[in-house]
C-alpha cells in the first residue's frame, strides 16, 4: 500500500459533495448580490453593504478565534486604521483615481503593519492566549484615544466626513461589498481546508506538540494576523468610501467586541455562521433599532451570554457537522536516511545542574551520546528525569552547565530551534492533535520538511519506512482517516512515536514510551527503537521503568538517583549492581 | 457490620480516555495495615485519589464498614473517618504550619484538641507552628504530612509514598508512630510504598499492584521479601 | 504639592476601582467583565437612592448589598459552568455586562444623571486647596487595602481563599468545600464594585456606559500584580504616577491609556509584573 503510483489529482479534492454545495452557494450569492440592486430599495441597499463588510470583519474574526484560538478584541483596530487611513488621505490630498489607488495602499499596508507589530508584541515563547487578548483590548483603545487627540486632522470625536469617495453609486457599492465579501469567504474556505489550515488548528490544539515538531507557532500566529491585519484594513477602506463617514467608534474596542459577538452567534470555527451571524444581526438591528433600540440590543446580549454557555458552536451547531468527507491520503515511502556515524558525540551534556530556588533537581550531569546509541536513563521517582529530557530539548530553561548538540550549543533556544538542530521528543503521556484525524498529524509531522499547501490537503503523505514500519506494525495503517480521540492508549504512544520518527531527527528521546503498554505493544515499540538506532543510526535517550524492557533493548544503561548521575555502564553490570538494587527496594535512601 | 474497613470490588476510574484502575479488587481488614506496592504508573496514587472522591470512579464499588461510599466527595469521607496523606503537592508551602494544620479542619475551635494529638507522635510541630512550611526538610514536611492526616483521629488512613526521599531515622520515626496509632486506637491503614524495607516492616499484609490490577498478595513475612522484589522485576 | 495629591489619589481611585476585579481574579483566575457593570450599578444605585431622599451615604451600604447579591447570582448561573473555559468566562461576563447596561438604560434613559455629591468643599493641605472628596478616597483605598490585608491573614476565609488560590486540589482534598469559596469571593468582589461604582459618581459621569472607560485600566492593574495586594498598590502609585503626568505634562487623552499602554508593556518585558513569585 506504500508504493502506490500518485493519484488523485488536487482539483478531485475541492470538489467533494459538501465542496460542490458550497460552490453553488457561492454562485447563488454571486448571482444575488450582482441582481440584488434591480429589486432592494436603497436603505436595504445601504444598510446591507455595511453588513457585508462587516461579515468580513467577523471572517476575519473567526480565522482568529475559532480557527486559530486567538481570541481578539482588536480586530477593529485594523478596521479603524484601514478606514481612517484611506479617509485622512481623500480629505487632505483629495479625490483623483492616483489618490484612491494611494488610499487602497495604504490602507493594505498600514493595517499590516499594525497588525504585525501587535502579533510580535502578543506572540512570544511562552505567551498566553490570554496575553494576546489582553493586547487586542489595548489596541482599539490606544488607537481611538489616539483618533480623538488628533484635533481637526482626524476629526476627533465627530469623525471626518464629507471627503471625496469613488462615486459609484449605492448599487455598485453593494455589488462591490458582496463580491469582495464572497471571494473572501471562499479564499478562507478553501485555506481552512487545506494543510495549512490544519495547521492553524494544530497550534490551537496543542502549542507544546506543534512546537516539538520544528514548527514556529508564533511566526505562524504573527504572520496569520497581519495577513488578517491587511484584509481588515481593505475592509475598512471598502466603509470609508461606501459610508462616506469614519467616526473613531469604528476603531474601538466596543465594535472589536461586536464582531465577536457575530460571530458567537453565528458559530466560531465555521466560514458561513460568522458571515451570516454579521449580515443577520447587523440588518435586524438596523430595521428594529428605530423602534425598539435598547431592547435590541437586550436580546442580542442575552442570546450572546446563552450561546456562550449552552451552546459554544453557535447557531451553526444546529446544522449536523459532517465527518469522514476528506478521501483517505495514501502513504508513501521515503528511502531510509542513513544517519552519519562519525566517532563525534552527537549529544555532549557538561555539568547540567538544575534548580528551582533552594530546590535542586539535577546536579552535575555529564553525558555523551553518540550515533547509534540507544541510552537508558533509570531511577526511582523524582530521580530528575523527565526535567532532564526538558533541558536537553528546550534551551530556554535557566540551568547551569552546557548542552551541546552536533557541537551547538543549545542554550536560548526555544524547542523548534532546538528540533531544526535534529531533536525529536515523545513525551511521557502521548502528546498528540486531539481534534484531527491519524493521517493529519502524520502530515503535520512532516510540515518542516515539506511546507504545507495553502490550497488543498495533500493526497499522499510520503514518511521514512520506518514510520511506516511502526504503521503497519500498530495497525495504525489502517485508521488513517480516525479521529485521534477515538484511539487507544497504546495506539496514541505509537502515533507520537511515529510522529517524531517523522521529523527525521537525529536524537530521539522518549519518556517512558511503554508506560500503560500491554506486553505485545512493549515488543513493539522495543523493535522498532532497536531498529532506528542499531539499523539506521539514530541516536535515542530512553526514560524506562521497565528494566526488563530495558535489558532487552539498550546496551549503556545510566541511573540517575536523587538529582545526580550515579552509574554508567553496560547494561547487566549496571542492572546487577548492588547500587541499583538497593535504589530500588528502598535501602539506599541515604 | 462487617469485619473488613475498607472493601474496594472492581473499581474502575481514570483520567481522559484513560482507564488507570481496571478493576481493583482489595479488602482491608479493621485495625489492618495494608502495604500497597508497584511500579511507577501502575495506578497506586490514582486508587487513592479514587477513594478520596477526588477522581470520579467508572465502575465498581468502595465500601466503607459495608455502606456504600463511591461518589461521596472528599469533605464527607474526611468528616466520617478518613484520613488522607497525599503525595503530589501535598503543603501549602507559603502558609505556616499552623495553617497548614488549620485548613484541614473545619472549624478553628477544633485545632487545640488536633495539635494534642499531633504532639503525641511529632511533638517538634507544636515549638514551630509559625514557621513556613517551605523552610522545613523534606522528611519534617512528611511528618507535618502525616500528622495532618492523623489528627482527626480517622478509623481509616490512606497514606501516598511518605517514605519517599525521607532519611532512615525518620522513616523510623513514621513507622513507630503508624504503629503506635495502630495500637492505641486500631485504625486501618492503607499504605501506598515503594520503599520495600519500610513498608514490609511496618504492614501486616501487602499486596502488588500492576496495570491498573491487584495481581498478588500475602501476609508479611520473611519471604515477602523476595516475592515483592520479583514483581518489582529486578 | 498639588501634583503629589493628584498621584496619591489617582492612586487611591484606581485602587478602589480595580480591588474588586482583582478579588475575583485572584481566586478563581476568572475575569470578571461585568466588572463594569457592577460599578454602573453601584453608581445608578447612588442615583436611584438620592431620587428617594435617602442620604447619599446610604447609598454605600445599599450597593454592598445589591453588588452581592447580583454576584452571587452570576456565580450561580455564568461563572460556575465556564471554569474550565476562562476565555469564554470573559465572553460571558462581558455579554452579562451588555445586558445590565441595556436594562439600565431602558429604566433611566441614556442622559447623564447628577446624583447630589457625597461630600464637597476643599481641605487646605499644606497652604495648597485640595478637594476634600479626593482625601477622603484616599483615606478609603488605605482602609480598603489594610481590610483586604487583614482578612487575608487574619481570618478563616482568608485562608480559605489563599489555600485556593495556592493550590486548590489540595485545598479539597483537604474536605474545603472551594465551591463556596468561590461563590464568596465573587460575591464580595462584585460587591466591592458597586461600592466602588458609589464612590465615583462624584467623579465621574453618570450614564450607563461609564463603567467602560474604568474597566480597561482595572484589568490590566489587575493583570501586573497576579494574587499580591502589595503588588495591586504599587501598580496603582507607579501607573497613576504616570498617568498624571502624562496627562498633565502631554494631553490628558493620551494620559486615559497611560496606564493599560505601560502595563501591556510590562507584561510583555516582564511577564510576572508587579508579582514576587
Amino acid at each position: 500500500m506504500t508504493d502506490q503510483a500518485q493519484s488523485t489529482p488536487a482539483p478531485q479534492q475541492l470538489l467533494t459533495r459538501h465542496g460542490t454545495g458550497l460552490i453553488a452557494l457561492g454562485v447563488l450569492g454571486l448571482v444575488l448580490v450582482l441582481l440584488g440592486p434591480l429589486f432592494l430599495d436603497r436603505f436595504t441597499l445601504n444598510v446591507l453593504t455595511r453588513s457585508m463588510i462587516y461579515a468580513m470583519m467577523a471572517i476575519t474574526v473567526d480565522l482568529l478565534w475559532g480557527y486559530a484560538g486567538i481570541l481578539t478584541f482588536g480586530q477593529s483596530a485594523f478596521f479603524g486604521a484601514g478606514a481612517y487611513a484611506t479617509a485622512l488621505i481623500l480629505t487632505h490630498v483629495g479625490g483623483g483615481a492616483q489618490n484612491f489607488a494611494l488610499a487602497l495602499v495604504l490602507s493594505l499596508v498600514l493595517p499590516m503593519g499594525l497588525a504585525a507589530l501587535v502579533g510580535w508584541l502578543s506572540f512570544y515563547h511562552k505567551s498566553t492566549p490570554l496575553y494576546a487578548s489582553v493586547i487586542s483590548l489595548v489596541v482599539p483603545i490606544v488607537l481611538t484615544q489616539a483618533i480623538f487627540a488628533g484635533g481637526s486632522f482626524t476629526g476627533s470625536s465627530s469623525g471626518l466626513v464629507g471627503y471625496p469617495t469613488m462615486k459609484l453609486g449605492a448599487a455598485n457599492y453593494f455589488r462591490l461589498a458582496g463580491v469582495a465579501l464572497i471571494l473572501f469567504a471562499a479564499l478562507s474556505w478553501v485555506i481552512v481546508r487545506s494543510d495549512a489550515g490544519r495547521l492553524l488548528v494544530a497550534i490551537r490544539d496543542n502549542p507544546l506538540r506543534a512546537a516539538y515538531l520544528g514548527i514556529r507557532t508564533q511566526r505562524v500566529q504573527i504572520l496569520l494576523m497581519t495577513a488578517l491585519g491587511g484584509v481588515a484594513g481593505i475592509a475598512g477602506f471598502l466603509y470609508a468610501n461606501a459610508g462616506r463617514i469614519v467616526a473613531p467608534e469604528i476603531a474601538g474596542f466596543g465594535f472589536g467586541t461586536q464582531m465577536i459577538v457575530w460571530t458567537a452567534l453565528g458559530g466560531r470555527g465555521t466560514i458561513l455562521g460568522p458571515a451570516m451571524g454579521a449580515i443577520g444581526i447587523d440588518y435586524l438591528g438596523a430595521q428594529l433599532s428605530g423602534a425598539m433600540p435598547y431592547l435590541w440590543q437586550l436580546i442580542i446580549g442575552i442570546l450572546f451570554v446563552v450561546m456562550i454557555l449552552f451552546m459554544p458552536r453557535g447557531l451553526a451547531g444546529f446544522i449536523p457537522r459532517r465527518r469522514g468527507g476528506a478521501p483517505v491520503p495514501q502513504l508513501g515511502a521515503l528511502p531510509d536516511h542513513m544517519q552519519q556515524r562519525d566517532s563525534a558525540p552527537l549529544l555532549s551534556v557538561s555539568g547540567m545542574r538544575k534548580s528551582y530556588g533552594d530546590f535542586v533537581v539535577l546536579d552535575g550531569i555529564d553525558l555523551e551520546v553518540r550515533p547509534g546509541e540507544l541510552v537508558s536513563v533509570v531511577g526511582p521517582n523524582g530521580a530528575g528525569k523527565t526535567t532532564f529530557l526538558r533541558c536537553l530539548s528546550d534551551g530556554t530553561e535557566t540551568i547551569e552547565g552546557r548542552v551541546l548538540l552536533s557541537g551547538q550549543d543549545i542554550a536560548g533556544r526555544p524547542p523548534e530551534a532546538v528540533v531544526a538542530l535534529g531533536v525529536g521528543r515523545k513525551f511521557q503521556v502521548a502528546s498528540v492533535f486531539e481534534t484531527m484525524t491519524v493521517a493529519e498529524c502524520l502530515r503535520l509531522a512532516r510540515v518542516t520538511q515539506e511546507r504545507p499547501s495553502l490550497w488543498r490537503r495533500a493526497a499522499r503523505i510520503t514518511l521514512p519506512r520506518a514510520v511506516l514500519d511502526i504503521l503497519s506494525l500498530t495497525g495504525l495503517d489502517g485508521k488513517l482517516s480516525e479521529p485521534v480521540s477515538g484511539l487507544s492508549h497504546g495506539m496514541r504512544q505509537s502515533l507520537e512515536l511515529a510522529m517524531v520518527v517523522a521529523m527525521q531527527p537525529r536524537l530521539i528521546l522518549l519518556d517512558e514510551p511503554t508506560a500503560g503498554l500491554t506486553k505485545a505493544e512493549r515488543t513493539l515499540i522495543g523493535e522498532v527503537l532497536i531498529r532506528l538506532t542499531r539499523d539506521l543510526g539514530y541516536a535515542a535517550v530512553l526514560i524506562e521503568h521497565d528494566l526488563d524492557f530495558v535489558r532487552q533493548i539498550s546496551k549503556r544503561i545510566v541511573v540517575l538517583h536523587q538529582g545526580r548521575l550515579v552509574m554508567d555502564g553496560p547494561v547487566d553490570a549496571v542492572v546487577n549492581s548492588d547500587l541499583v538494587r538497593s535504589i530500588y527496594s528502598g535501602v539506599a535512601h541515604d | 457490620m462487617t469485619e473488613n474497613k475498607l472493601t474496594i470490588d472492581g473499581l474502575v476510574s481514570g483520567y481522559g480516555a484513560l482507564d488507570i484502575l481496571q478493576g481493583v479488587v482489595l479488602a482491608l481488614k479493621r485495625g489492618e495495615i495494608l502495604a500497597l506496592m508497584g511500579r511507577n504508573g501502575m495506578g497506586k496514587t490514582t486508587l487513592l485519589k479514587t477513594l478520596m472522591g477526588l477522581i470520579r470512579t467508572r465502575g465498581g464499588t468502595i465500601a466503607l464498614d459495608g455502606r456504600p461510599v463511591a461518589g461521596k466527595p472528599p469533605s464527607w469521607l474526611l468528616a466520617n473517618g478518613v484520613g488522607y496523606a497525599p503525595q503530589e503537592l501535598p503543603l501549602f508551602q507559603d502558609l505556616s504550619i499552623r495553617d497548614n494544620l488549620r485548613l484541614a479542619l473545619r472549624h478553628d475551635r477544633d485545632l487545640p484538641r488536633a495539635l494534642e494529638h499531633v504532639s503525641c507522635s511529632f511533638p517538634f510541630l507544636l515549638d514551630r507552628l509559625d514557621q513556613k512550611t517551605g523552610t522545613l526538610s523534606g522528611g519534617e514536611q512528611k511528618m507535618l504530612i502525616l500528622s495532618r492526616a492523623m489528627m482527626c483521629e480517622p478509623d481509616l488512613l490512606l497514606i501516598d509514598e511518605i517514605s519517599e526521599g525521607v532519611q532512615p531515622s525518620v522513616v523510623q520515626r513514621i513507622a513507630a508512630a503508624l504503629r503506635a496509632e495502630q495500637e492505641r486506637r486500631g485504625v486501618s491503614i492503607l499504605l501506598v510504598e515503594q520503599n520495600l524495607a519500610f513498608a514490609l516492616d511496618v504492614a501486616d499484609r501487602w499486596a502488588v499492584m500492576k496495570l491498573g490490577r491487584i495481581v498478588d498478595g500475602g501476609a508479611c513475612e520473611a519471604a515477602s521479601r523476595q516475592t515483592v522484589l520479583n514483581h518489582l522485576s529486578i | 504639592m498639588a501634583l503629589l495629591l493628584d498621584i496619591a489619589t489617582t492612586a487611591a481611585l484606581l485602587f478602589i476601582v480595580a480591588a474588586g476585579l482583582f478579588v475575583i481574579f485572584g481566586v478563581l483566575k476568572i475575569i470578571n467583565f461585568a466588572h463594569a457593570a457592577w460599578l454602573t450599578i453601584g453608581a445608578y444605585t447612588t442615583v436611584l437612592a438620592t431620587g428617594m431622599g435617602l442620604d447619599p451615604w446610604l447609598s454605600l451600604p445599599l450597593a454592598l448589598l445589591v453588588g452581592g447579591l447580583l454576584g452571587a447570582l452570576t456565580e450561580v448561573a455564568i461563572v460556575r459552568p465556564l471554569y474550565r473555559r476562562p476565555l469564554d468566562a470573559i465572553l460571558a461576563t462581558w455579554g452579562l455586562g451588555v445586558v445590565i447596561v441595556q436594562l439600565i438604560t431602558l429604566g433611566f434613559g441614556r442622559d447623564m444623571q447628577m446624583p447630589p455629591a457625597l461630600m464637597g468643599g476643599t481641605v487646605n493641605m499644606l497652604g495648597t486647596p485640595y478637594s476634600s472628596y479626593r482625601l477622603f478616597l484616599l483615606a478609603a483605598a488605605v482602609v480598603l487595602g489594610v481590610v483586604f490585608v487583614l482578612v487575608l491573614e487574619r481570618t478563616r476565609l482568608g485562608l480559605n481563599a489563599q489555600a485556593v488560590i495556592m493550590n486548590e486540589t489540595l485545598a479539597r482534598a483537604l474536605g474545603m468545600n472551594t465551591g463556596r469559596v468561590r461563590m464568596i469571593t465573587f460575591m464580595l468582589g462584585s460587591a466591592i464594585a458597586a461600592v466602588a461604582g458609589v464612590l465615583l459618581t462624584p467623579l465621574s459621569s453618570v450614564d450607563p456606559s461609564m463603567g467602560i472607560s474604568w474597566l480597561i485600566g482595572a484589568f490590566m492593574l489587575v493583570m501586573v500584580s497576579g494574587t499580591s495586594v502589595a503588588a495591586l498598590a504599587l501598580a496603582c502609585l507607579c501607573f497613576g504616577a504616570a498617568q498624571v503626568l502624562v496627562s498633565t505634562w502631554v494631553s490628558p487623552i493620551l494620559g486615559s491609556v497611560t496606564v493599560a499602554v505601560l502595563c501591556a508593556v510590562m507584561l510583555r518585558l516582564h511577564p510576572k509584573g508587579f508579582a514576587r513569585d
